[in-house]
């Protein structure tokens, strides 16, 4: 009927342009994230800075060692976690899946903690890839204890292995810690979840990681489409539901391991942002995961730059701040059964 | 002083009494502490064990805040035959700690929260086994060995032995070298701090002993301006590294990661002598006896020798 | 005729589901009776059996033997009481919420209750810097705050279990990143003193800890039974029983209370003991095998599940003493494993 395709196109332009505004958004919080900081640096300096550096200068310096690497590692960060969040909850059909509900977190943690005690490692580009591997392997567990017996992982099935792992793994994180003081006195900062201190060598080393999350992610776009059908329906269509499942969890596993090696376990935004994202896109996974992708790095560096100023001279750690913002928020939206289900 | 005395006079009384030896220690809550016979089973406090053990006096067992190997504060130390009876902050196997059959527990006392070493829960779980008492971590770490240095006679100790007279000697040069270099290069002004990833933490003297000394022997140590946490430190962002400028910078020892995480920072060298590379060890609140304070002190005579060769025309 | 074939056949049922009842409750109270045993008889300084019994009868016979007696009556003893009564305490806080909500996943550990005592006692740690039992008054208030926002926060016209579930979620988020905020604003000493609390650890059993909690069982306990029996008139469900003018609402406001009561109490004595809750509730059932509801069963496994947890927590590996909570975590692990393979046989969940 003509009166659908004039819908479809009609709505095809409104997101559109509605991924736009958020771009500009993006662009907008970005060049504040650059402006705003312990340090207060006039915006003509940094325009100076950015387009004529120059080495001796102090402000240029932190302009460009400090904070173009927080903003960097913020979008890099923002974008993985949202995409992540999304594609959990469409593999999982679990409103309540994100990276820190299935383990990944949990696990990385761990792997981050046995780096620094056990291996002595002191440095976070080393210890990085610790968090990377041990979020892979978390949610390998999480997905292998999910999938015993007959029916595979079913949504339940995943949410109760993932709260399960991640309460064993933190037991065993908290017994590590009371026994060696020094590597509370590290962890402790490292697992607030902040994006401060992060040199650009991080940004880059993550990267290519989340490059591939993201095209995996991507991909996985129609198949999820399919999922959200529930799985007789899709099973029905032809779709390969293992494979699909499969795919999702891979690419949820690096884009959500990598910025979890980058910026420590940050928790709400991969929990909230598709929720954001469902409410304006409805359904239709084609737009959730762009939309998703714009929509959490603002949440992100919109809560770093936050928490850049409210406490001078020191500052209050990025992860703090959006469980502060987030969980307030999702109340509100649990409240308002605004909770679509994905 | 009025302390030393008060010290002085328990051993004095003690030593005073014939044959029978009461042994008698009032601890720095106040609490005298008396027992029938000078005692030889101590249970120590990881501190407390590196105050005496290089006095002489070795305890049976000694419970630690962390894994032994991790704890700075007893590197060094010969702890063979010496029995662990915990390796984490607060806890204490108190069935080991009985069958020690311990006389006195020694710990150090906190007057600033009325606690001792490990702990509430440690202090329960120990006191009903023996008596608790100790010398105080109080405004200068001389005055602390010089407490231990008591402790340790009245306990039996000779200090007058070979190495302990040594180790007291190898002090007092080191001192006297400190002091000529920093009466020789008064135009210096240093600063402690603690280095994390999130922010540069500079540490106000008052809030520790070994700054009260170093201070009181001639070196200017820069205080905070706006400090939280009783005013003990101030947190300054990486962006504002270069709030301060002082040579040398001093920095938190009680870890290697400390140092490492300053490097990596790239605005650490905002502090000019960062940028050349005067940054030496801090002794953070673990110094307990002369043989460690000798080699932080060579340490830091030497970065005032090159901070002051870097201001000279 | 069939109809008096049928009542006999019933009752019949019904009794046979009783004595299976009571033969689980009995085979249960025998197991802890070996585990609280144990628990007097291990531990690094040796005492032989003889010993332990001679002082266990010494108030009565007057014979002493004051190191002996010490390790016995005051390190082993108080100990042990105390896994038994928090364990018992978790155990029917986490029965009380899953047959509330319906739901296995129901338990004060996962959503935020326990994460509002641990909250609540790093705060008194860290920016109050009180210690030992005002820390448990504090963790108290803490859990019982954060289970009445959640409560409310939940309640548009009535609770549902998705609504309390995902809130819960929510606030210990919330709190988690509270704690590590003030994780980070805190000199390092006073860190280890909230991490130690954190743990939950019977080390620093104080016989005090297990009057205040014996006190406060012998007054919710009571409350539980004459609520769940209210309850057993819901089963007909919401809208029958509302017609017959039970207090729905009420009730299950109370018994709620009453959950929060016994899990607030418990973490406020030994620490937020993970996993203790969520396991003894199925297991009870499991081991009944629908005979019954299972509070008692499953008080009685909660207490041996804390208290064997604790002998391996200390004697498991030589020269470490381990927070009672690492072993309780793995123990869930173990038996999350068993519930999906069960799941997966049976073709669902609990």
């Amino acid at each position: 009927m003509s009166e659908g395709v004039g819908n479809r196109a009609k709505k095809t332009a409104r997101l559109t342009s509605g991924l736009l505004l958020l771009g500009l958004t993006l662009a907008v919080i970005a060049m504040l994230s650059l402006a705003t900081g312990a340090r207060a640096i006039p915006l003509e300096n940094v325009w100076t800075a950015l387009v004529d550096f120059d080495p001796n200068a102090t402000e240029h310096r932190i302009i460009w060692d400090l904070r173009m690497p927080r903003t960097v590692v913020g979008l890099m960060v923002g974008a993985a976690l949202g995409l992540a969040g999304a594609v959990l909850q469409g593999a999982t059909r679990n409103p309540l899946a994100d990276p820190s509900i299935l383990g990944i977190h949990a696990g990385a943690s761990l792997a981050v903690v046995l780096g620094v005690a056990v291996l002595g490692m002191t440095q976070l580009s080393t210890y990085a890839w610790m968090a990377f591997a041990g979020a892979g392997a978390a949610m390998l567990v999480v997905y292998s204890v999910a999938s015993l017996g007959r029916e595979g992982a079913t949504p339940v099935k995943l949410a109760l292995a993932g709260a399960a792992i991640t309460a064993v793994l933190h037991s065993i994180i908290n017994a590590i810690l009371l026994t060696s003081p020094r590597t509370l006195d590290e962890i402790r900062f490292w697992q607030v979840g902040s994006l401060s201190g992060r040199p650009m060598d991080i940004a880059l080393q993550v990267a290519p990681f989340l490059t591939v999350g993201m095209i995996l992610a991507f991909a996985t776009a129609r198949l999820l489409d399919g999922l959200s059908m529930g799985d007789d329906v899709a099973r029905a269509l032809g779709q390969r539901i293992g494979l699909a499942r499969g795919m999702a969890g891979l690419a949820a596993v690096i884009l959500a391991g990598a910025s979890t090696a980058a910026a420590g376990p940050i928790a709400f935004v991969g929990l909230t942002v598709p929720h954001v994202a469902r409410a304006i896109t409805g359904t239709g996974y084609r737009w959730i995961l762009p939309y998703s992708m714009l929509l959490a790095p603002i949440l992100l560096l919109g809560a770093d730059v936050l928490g850049r100023v409210i406490a001078p001279p020191g500052e209050v750690q990025v992860g703090i701040v959006t469980a502060f913002l987030g969980a307030p928020f999702f109340i509100a939206l649990v409240r308002r059964r605004k909770l679509a289900s994905p | 002083m009025l302390r030393s005395t008060m010290v002085a006079l328990a051993v004095f009384a003690g030593s005073a009494l014939p044959a029978a030896a009461r042994w008698s220690f009032v601890g720095n809550d106040g609490e005298a502490v008396a027992l029938d016979e000078t005692p030889v089973r101590i249970i120590a406090s990881q501190d407390a064990a590196a105050g005496l053990i290089p006095l002489g006096i070795r305890p049976v067992g000694i419970y630690a805040d962390s894994a032994v190997a991790d704890a700075k504060v007893l590197q060094g130390l010969d702890l063979s035959g010496i029995e662990i009876i915990g390796q984490s902050w607060g806890e204490v196997d108190i069935e080991k700690a009985a069958a020690l059959e311990p006389d006195p527990i020694i710990g150090e006392h906190r007057p600033l929260d009325n606690s001792w070493s490990g702990g509430d829960d440690v202090v329960a779980a120990l006191s009903p086994l023996a008596p608790l008492t100790g010398p105080i971590q109080g405004y200068s770490i001389l005055t602390l060995i010089e407490d231990y240095e008591a402790l340790a006679q009245s306990l039996g100790a000779d200090l007058s032995a070979s190495d302990v007279a040594a180790d007291q000697a190898e002090f007092e040069a080191a001192l006297s070298k400190l002091k000529t270099a920093v009466a020789a290069n008064r135009d210096l002004t240093a600063l402690a701090v603690w280095a994390g990833t999130d922010a540069l933490y500079v540490a106000a003297t008052e809030g520790s002993s070994e700054l009260m000394n170093f201070a009181s022997w001639g070196l200017n140590l820069i205080d905070p301006e706006v400090a939280e946490d009783r005013g003990y430190w101030e947190t300054l962002s990486w962006e504002n590294a270069d709030q301060y400028q002082p040579d040398p910078i001093l920095v938190d020892n009680r870890s290697e990661a400390t140092m490492e995480t300053a490097l990596a920072q790239r605005t650490w060298t905002l502090m000019k002598a960062a940028e050349a590379g005067r940054a030496t060890d801090w002794p953070a609140f673990w110094l307990r006896n002369f043989a460690a304070y000798v080699s932080e002190l060579d340490k830091l005579t030497v970065a005032i020798h090159a901070a002051g060769a870097n201001l000279a025309p | 005729m069939s109809a008096k074939a049928d009542t006999s056949r019933i009752s019949a049922v019904r009794h046979a589901a009783a004595t299976r009842g009571r033969n689980v409750l009995l085979g249960l109270a025998l197991a802890l009776l070996a585990a609280f045993a144990l628990a007097l008889y291990l531990g690094d300084y040796p005492v032989p059996v003889s010993g332990i019994v001679r002082s266990l009868l010494s108030p009565l016979s007057g014979l002493a033997d004051r190191s002996v007696d010490f390790i016995v009556l005051q390190v082993r003893l108080p100990r042990a009481i105390l896994a038994v009564l928090s364990g018992a305490s978790f155990a029917l806080a986490g029965i009380i919420f899953q047959t509330l909500l319906r739901n296995p996943l129901a338990s004060p550990d996962i959503f935020g209750i326990a994460h509002g005592a641990s909250a609540a006692a790093v705060f008194c740690i860290i920016i109050l810097g009180w210690s030992g039992i005002a820390v448990s008054f504090g963790a108290f208030g803490g859990a019982v705050l954060t289970a009445l926002a959640i409560y409310f926060l939940s309640w548009r016209d009535g609770v549902t279990t998705f609504r309390v579930v995902l809130i819960g979620i929510g606030m210990a988020a919330m709190l988690a990143a509270l704690i590590s905020y003030l994780f980070t604003r805190a000199r390092l000493n006073e860190v280890q003193q909230a991490m130690a609390w954190l743990v939950g650890s019977l080390n620093a059993a104080r016989p005090g800890d297990s009057i205040v909690l014996a006190g406060a069982m012998l007054v919710l306990i009571p409350l539980m039974v004459g609520l769940v029996r209210a309850l057993d008139t819901m089963e007909l469900g919401d809208d029958s029983a509302r017609a017959l003018g039970a207090p729905v609402e009420l009730t299950r406001l109370g018994l709620m209370l009453v959950a929060v009561g016994f899990a607030a109490f418990a973490t406020a004595a030994v620490g937020p003991v993970g996993f203790v809750a969520f396991v003894s509730g199925p297991l009870a059932r499991s081991l009944l095998k629908g005979a019954g509801r299972g509070f008692a069963q499953a008080a009685l496994v909660g207490a041996l599940v804390m208290l064997v947890s604790d002998l391996l927590a200390q004697h498991l590996l030589p020269a470490v003493q381990l927070p009672v909570g690492v072993v309780t975590g793995a123990c869930g692990a173990l038996f999350l494993l068993w519930l999906l393979m069960a799941s997966g046989r049976s073709g669902r969940v609990n």
